[in-house]
């Protein structure tokens, strides 16, 4: 729940630095339907990396980053990673 | 105020398009708006979205039987005229070179349904990790062959017709074989109908608009009322990209005092109101670089006008012709984004890029500039985001684009091709470097700017673009100095 809470105020935030303060659903698709672009992406990757030590090198897709739901299945299928995220997303967020 | 109604956002109206007379009246706005376009191929256009309006359920297979309808039926997607020069030099005649063709055309398409097999089967080997990579690499491999090797007669003409016929497809080619690795890649006869599908027909490009399989499967319209808004959609963008044609037409008009059949009916009708037409022949680009190389300095305004006259049109031309692609797409149940949206509303390098061609852009991000920010200086985050920006915008632009035009290698040899590619090498280069410092500057869009602000930042934006286009060029004849040389007339007091 907490990674959720954290997850959708970060997009909020890259929405809302595009101008975007419509809401948006857990499912929705928000690269697909144009709302972030690559470059937001990248920020995802990071955030996805350092907090959650997931590593990309062996194969990326962008679907995995489409929506909160779809992030939440990424961050739950990493074996161990290591969990020192939710005030880091949070503080990324403000 | 919105200059075309939002014809998508009314109910009553969406519920009529989910009728059969509804879908008949899209269908005809469909084609009178493909008319108004002179989209010589309207009727074929108009009866393939017909089907797939009253056959959603089967959209699948009926894309990829408008796709083999397409590559037998219409020889714009590749350079034919390229290919008969080739199988003249192996003197086989007519029926030899047709069934050449057509064998090898199905060899492709076999070699790459088994590559895509061998990568959903999720192997550990390099070619299952890396597709797109092993095919660039091998076509790129092909056309080092091809252009140094000593060949002669069948073998030389029987490369080059693989290259012909292979270039075309590469992009679309990539696209699947990356999704070949995804959990819900579609099987190849599905693949299939995303390869040069029939919604690419107005606009014969490398480039896939509409990217692959994976990005359709989710822009798809699932239900009666999803097809019927993004249909209206379809139909409301090619109302704008009308609006587009006619500035268009009345600017080469005007401004170039160029007559195409468009521009000779607009004559025609102002003449009929006895409207005099105004003709400033402003010499295109390529004319006034090609006359200033030659030692006739244009005088400053001209150049100038020369230089902005050629901004404007290729930003009308690709803006017709992209979203021309997207509106049939989306007459096909695919709600996809534009292709050109609004670029002069960007306030900085990389947005322009971004809202330019999407979908060539989208093209460089997935296969250059992801696989490298993935993977190398991953501890080092402003040098990571530069180092993949330059892959894509820099390396990735200028492979697409030597690798499109094969011919140039066939016609000068590889070594010299690539010497004569220098102008759109430096040209990636500074476009590279500019957005790299555009995207490591911060590239969020500020919406709460004030007026002033942003539009002086836009202006920043389109005179840097509106420069840069000097270079542009993608042919092998003209030295870079030529375009220095135009580049320096343009400020003559420095």
């Amino acid at each position: 729940m907490k990674d959720r809470l954290a997850l959708r105020a970060v997009l909020e935030k890259l929405l809302l630095q595009k101008g975007d303060r419509n809401t948006f659903s857990d499912g929705e698709s928000l690269l697909t339907s144009g709302r972030l672009d690559s470059v937001d992406t990248l920020e995802l990757v990071v955030l996805l990396e350092q907090d959650y030590g997931i590593d990309f090198s062996n194969g990326f897709d962008r679907d995995d980053l489409d929506s909160v739901d779809s992030i939440l299945n990424l961050i739950q299928a990493q074996p161990a990673a290591p969990k020192v995220s939710m005030h880091a997303m949070e503080q990324r967020a403000t | 105020m919105k200059i075309i109604p939002q014809i998508d956002t009314y109910p009553r109206l969406v519920t009529a398009c989910e009728t059969p007379w509804g879908k008949v009246a899209l269908l005809a706005a469909f084609a009178a708006t493909l008319l108004l376009n002179r989209v010589g191929i309207w009727l074929e256009l108009t009866l393939v979205a017909g089907v797939l309006s009253f056959l959603p359920e089967h959209r699948q297979i009926l894309l990829s039987l408008a796709a083999l309808y397409w590559v037998f039926m219409h020889k714009d997607w590749t350079r034919w005229d390229f290919i008969h020069r080739m199988a003249a030099g192996a003197q086989a005649p007519d029926w030899v070179m047709n069934l050449w063709v057509v064998t090898l055309l199905a060899g492709i398409f076999c070699g790459v349904w088994l590559f895509f097999l061998h990568v959903q089967k999720r192997g550990g080997s390099f070619l299952a990790r890396r597709p797109v990579q092993v095919l660039l690499s091998g076509y790129v491999a092909l056309l080092l062959a091809a252009g140094t090797l000593p060949l002669h007669g069948a073998a030389k003409a029987l490369l080059w017709v693989i290259l012909a016929l292979l270039a075309p497809y590469l992009w679309f080619f990539a696209y699947a074989l990356q999704d070949a690795g995804s959990k819900t890649a579609d099987a190849t006869a599905v693949q299939f109908g995303s390869f040069h599908p029939f919604y690419m027909a107005p606009f014969a490009s490398f480039t896939p608009i509409g990217k692959g399989r994976a990005y359709l499967r989710k822009t798809e319209a699932r239900t009666s009322k999803q097809l019927s808004v993004v249909q209206l959609k379809a139909i409301k963008l090619l109302l704008w990209v009308t609006v587009l044609h006619i500035f268009y037409t009345l600017f080469i008009l005007v401004v170039l005092g160029e007559n195409t059949r468009s521009s000779k009916m607009l004559r025609l009708l102002f003449d009929h109101a006895g409207l005099p037409v105004p003709n400033f022949s402003v010499p295109t680009l390529e004319l006034a670089i090609e006359q200033t190389a030659a030692g006739a300095h244009l005088p400053v305004h001209l150049a100038w006008a020369s230089l902005i006259a050629h901004f404007i049109e290729a930003l009308l031309a690709i803006s017709i012709t992209g979203n021309l692609v997207v509106a049939c797409c989306r007459m096909a149940g695919f709600h996809i984004l534009r292709n050109t949206y609004r670029p002069l509303q960007s306030q900085t390098i990389a947005d322009f890029w971004n809202r330019y061609y999407y979908y060539f852009k989208e093209l460089l991000v997935e296969f250059f500039f992801f696989p490298t920010y993935v993977r190398y200086f991953k501890k080092y985050r402003r040098l990571r985001l530069a180092v993949a920006t330059f892959a894509a915008a820099t390396l990735g632009n200028a492979l697409y684009h030597f690798c499109k035009d094969f011919f140039y290698v066939a016609d000068m040899g590889f070594w010299r091709a690539l010497a004569g590619f220098r102008v759109y090498l430096f040209y990636a280069t500074v476009l590279g470097a500019a957005i790299v410092v555009s995207q490591l500057r911060g590239h969020k869009v500020q919406a709460n700017k004030p007026l002033y602000r942003r539009v002086i930042a836009s202006s920043g934006v389109i005179a840097f673009f509106c420069l840069l286009e000097v270079f542009d060029y993608e042919g092998r004849t003209h030295l870079l100095r030529s375009h220095f040389e135009f580049f320096r007339s343009l400020f003559p007091w420095l």
